[in-house]
């Protein structure tokens, strides 16, 4: 852990993006890039090569989304932790499914941020109590919804849906961890599974329809 | 007069009519020309009747060139085709002979004068044509019939009522334009707002976030444009909402609940697809966690944490409302029923069970919990509509 935490920010305000770089640099990361839209993003990345990308998802094309999708298609072990502030929420979900693994809104505090970063780049999942809500809702969309999902639909343990809804309450990992006799890192790793579901799923349908559309000849990978 | 006339939308409901008039001026120029030859031999003047039928050829012809184009739809054109139609009737008895005049020269064929003044000039235009031809025609006539009469008949009757229905075709078209330009206004309206807001937003934020950093007056500052931005920012739910779900009767319960996180402590989870449900329980529901976040304040502090959850199954929804207080003493709720008075708590009970649902609550040194359970009947929302 002596290596400093490779971080790219990315945001098209450039106020925040300094500001965001400044703390971070502050903090002892190593801002190894910064972009102000999609494009310049994901020209700068493969140089770049950041554990931790800080996207903010209203950003000049191509959007905060899609830029999520790219990334981890490049490099599935990058972390791509978004930071919004108008926080969207079909925009949040859709980053989330594209790969996202940890939502801010820009009224974090610095700590929380650095806190955030951390966490994101060892691996963890950041979840606010409103990210847990949509994530939950879709699960539950998913589950009511007509069954054209077949073989491939998605579903929590119980034992998840649990705690993803003490997430959604705004109980954090210790809170949960007290109430259900677990250990944290067994908190974690239900939180972890839930996204891993559901960016897998996001993944099944995005194949699938290239499959009908006939996009894609080695779709099976 | 109503601004629409000579708009895009009316400019391309008269090129249409017109294209159709072009069609019927040959129809019923081959139907003039058939019935002049068919009668050929009973005219005094074969030759100026053949000079008629060629110049109603070639009016027809140039008529039709002009009338495509909506710069030469002029009063001079417009005059000159009625003039012709009314000519042509007059000099028909000279031209023809004889002592009864069965039909004039143009026969029908005045009709494409007639229409091309009601497609114009709409009402007033067809009353004014059909008058006029009517006049003219009846003028040649030696004898008044029934048939005659029938042809005058229409004509007056006829040119208003085209005129009629085509002013209606393009007040409809003026009023569709006018339509779809406000909602691709209103459109564009709603991206440059979340444009704005976006910027608005990112201002606030920094603002908010750098004054608690720098303390003192600027966390003032700082604690201020942080209210600014959750107000904002329901806002915005509040107007997606609205935009987003045009059904009269229901509310979004998920954009509703929303709006509470403009009170300070307050974070509200929900699903991304709306939730819909009787305006009623929507209303009375987000009334009842307004108490409950009443209560926090009261009792836990006044930003202190408290946390909104929305759950939508098919059949009910779930709310819960949680802080991190010490919880409601446990002498508290049994005072309240020994002195006889109704407590906050039994008072959301209630209102919750009005609402045909459950209310749990769980309280401790963890802090307060309620999950209210309110059923939805999914064939009720759509009835209620009607």
């Amino acid at each position: 852990m002596t290596d400093p935490i490779r971080v790219m920010v990315v945001d098209d305000h450039p106020m925040w993006r300094d500001a965001v770089e400044r703390d971070l640099a502050a903090a002892g990361f190593d801002v190894v890039g910064v972009a102000a839209n999609g494009s310049e993003a994901l020209a700068r990345f493969p140089a770049a090569r950041p554990q931790v990308v800080v996207l903010d998802l209203q950003i000049p094309a191509p959007n905060g989304v899609e830029v999520t999708a790219e990334i981890i298609r490049q490099d599935p072990s990058a972390r791509v932790l978004i930071l919004s502030a108008s926080g969207e929420q079909a925009d949040v979900l859709e980053a989330v499914k594209a790969g996202a693994t940890g939502y801010l809104v820009k009224s974090a505090s610095r700590d929380e941020l650095l806190d955030a970063v951390r966490r994101v780049a060892r691996g963890d999942t950041v979840f606010t109590p409103g990210l847990a809500g949509l994530v939950l809702g879709e699960f539950r969309r998913m589950l009511d919804g007509p069954p054209s999902d077949g073989p491939h639909q998605p579903a929590l343990t119980e034992r998840e849906t649990e705690v993803l809804k003490m997430v959604a309450k705004g109980m954090s990992y210790k809170q949960i961890a007290d109430r259900l006799v677990l250990s944290h890192r067994t908190v974690q790793n239900h939180v972890q599974n839930t996204l891993r579901k559901l960016q897998m799923h996001n993944r099944v349908e995005l194949t699938r329809y290239a499959i009908e559309q006939g996009l894609d000849d080695d779709a099976d990978d | 007069m109503d601004p629409g006339w000579s708009g895009p939308a009316a400019v391309a409901v008269k090129d249409r009519l017109f294209q159709a008039l072009a069609i019927l001026r040959v129809v019923v120029l081959l139907n003039a020309i058939g019935l002049n030859l068919y009668r050929a031999d009973e005219f005094t003047h074969p030759v100026g009747v053949l000079v008629c039928v060629l110049v109603m050829a070639g009016w027809t012809g140039y008529a039709t060139w002009a009338y495509a184009a909506p710069a030469r739809r002029s009063l001079a054109l417009l005059v000159a085709d009625l003039a012709l139609a009314i000519a042509l009737v007059l000099i028909s008895p000279a031209v023809k002979g004889g002592d009864h005049l069965v039909s004039t020269i143009p026969g029908y064929w005045v009709m494409a004068a007639l229409l091309a003044w009601a497609i114009h000039y709409r009402l007033l235009g067809g009353l004014v044509a059909g008058v006029c031809l009517t006049v003219a025609d009846l003028s040649v006539r030696q004898d008044f019939t029934q048939a005659n009469y029938g042809n005058a008949f229409l004509l007056v009757i006829g040119g208003p009522i085209v005129g009629f229905m085509c002013e209606s075709l393009q007040r409809m078209a003026a009023e569709r334009d006018r339509a779809e330009r406000a909602a691709a206004i209103a459109a564009e309206r709603a991206r440059l707002a979340r444009v704005v807001h976006d910027g608005v937003l990112q201002v606030l934020s920094l603002v908010q976030r750098r004054g608690h950093e720098l303390g003192g007056e600027a966390a003032e500052l700082g604690r201020l444009a942080g209210e600014q931005e959750l107000a904002l920012r329901s806002l915005i739910r509040v107007q997606d909402a609205a935009q987003s779900t045009p059904n009269h009767g229901t509310l979004g319960l998920g954009a509703a609940l929303g709006a509470l996180e403009s009170r300070p402590g307050v974070s509200v989870a929900a699903p991304a697809t709306p939730v819909e449900l009787p305006a009623p329980v929507v209303t009375e529901l987000v009334a009842v966690v307004g108490a409950c976040l009443d209560n926090v304040f009261r009792h836990v502090g006044e930003s202190a944490p408290a946390w909104v959850l929305l759950e939508s199954f098919p059949d009910h929804v779930e709310v819960s409302v949680r802080d991190e207080g010490p919880g409601i003493p446990q002498g508290r709720l049994a005072e309240a029923e020994r002195e006889g008075r109704l407590g906050v708590v039994e008072s959301i009970r209630g209102r919750i069970a009005d609402l045909g649902g459950t209310a749990e609550l769980s309280t401790g040194p963890f802090g307060t919990e309620w999950e209210f359970t309110v059923p939805v009947d999914p064939w009720r929302a759509p009835l209620t509509d009607q």
